[in-house]
């Protein structure tokens, strides 16, 4: 779907409205997250989910990998730190799990995962404080995707300029 | 940090914020430059715009923004916290009540990383109208279009 340009060039023109929906998608999640939240604060106490709680010192849990789809498209996603393959759960000890062959040696201990967020607010949580967590990952997986869109319109934008200013640099009294 | 990926940062109410950090996304580096920033009833404006803009990208009035008049640690302090100035934040929440405060700093902000997500909070919901982003895209087309 796009409006042909200067012989055939493209330029999508559904990102708007894509853009739109994936946005009131996104807004879903986050109200029960939040009600989540408010759930966990009303079992904990009012002061025991919030800023107070937050770690001195924190790895994050998840990062975006930007990937260059087309020239100057950026697209983005959402991978989780510390996550490991099937072969490397288990035992590391050579002989007793032979999944990648005889001769695997037990590699040494990799750096440890970032600290789970919940371990802030104590040992035992609410289930609802989990049920936020939950929310709030499906959310950032949703914010990559809209930025991908966004990133898109923008890239759509300046291709569409380009291709206006050849337009005009074509028609009869431009120059 | 290239084997790592990029951050999100997050600007927004306690709630936001304290949603997104249970989400995984905070960090706390060794230099105390968090990639989120809580924004309460007594926070400034100039707080807000001081984290979020890059320096040098707008016009004019923000006094802290000229090099000559800061000793070089502090201004690398300054420089640090700004998301927009780190290389390593790739997108940034932000609550489009807290956006409409900055808007001048969002509407400047023209590169594609990091992207800026304006996103709704509790007790605001989310406006499309307000968004710089769709206002930016909509003026690319004519109503016909967009039928």
């Amino acid at each position: 779907m796009g409006t042909p340009l200067d012989g055939g060039s493209r330029v999508p023109i559904g990102c708007p409205a894509k853009l739109r929906r994936v946005t009131r998608k996104k807004v879903a999640p986050d109200l029960e997250g939040w009600l989540s939240l408010a759930k966990a604060r009303y079992a904990m106490g009012a002061k025991s989910v919030g800023p107070l709680q937050y770690a001195s010192h924190m790895e994050p849990q998840v990062c975006l990998h930007a990937s260059e789809a087309q020239e100057g498209l950026q697209k983005f996603k959402v991978v989780r730190a510390g996550v490991h393959a099937p072969e490397e759960v288990g035992t590391r000890e050579a002989g007793l799990r032979r999944r990648k062959g005889p001769t695997k040696t037990p590699e040494p201990e990799s750096s440890e995962a970032p600290q789970d967020p919940l371990n802030w607010f104590g040992i035992l949580v609410p289930h609802s404080l989990r049920q936020a967590q939950a929310s709030f990952r499906d959310g950032l997986q949703l914010a990559a995707d809209i930025a991908s869109l966004q990133n898109r319109i923008d890239w759509g934008r300046s291709q569409l300029r380009g291709l206006q200013e050849k337009l005009k640099q074509l028609e009869p009294g431009a120059a | 940090m290239a084997g790592r990926g990029k951050l999100i940062a997050v600007i927004g109410d306690e709630d936001t914020v304290t949603g997104f950090l249970l989400g995984g996304i905070g960090e706390l580096n060794k230099n105390r430059h968090p990639n989120f920033l809580v924004v309460e009833k007594d926070t400034t404006i100039n707080e807000i715009e001081d984290t979020f803009r890059s320096l040098g990208s707008l016009p004019g009035s923000v006094v802290e923004a000229n090099p000559n008049q800061c000793d070089p640690p502090l201004w690398d302090e300054i420089d640090s916290r700004q998301f927009l100035n780190r290389d390593d934040i790739g997108i940034i929440l932000i609550n489009q009540y807290i956006a409409e405060m900055v808007r001048h700093a969002l509407d400047a902000h023209q590169q594609s990383i990091p992207a800026v997500l304006e996103i709704p909070s509790k007790e605001h919901p989310y406006d499309a109208a307000k968004d710089s982003i769709l206002r930016r895209a909509r003026g690319m087309f004519t109503a016909e279009d967009l039928r």
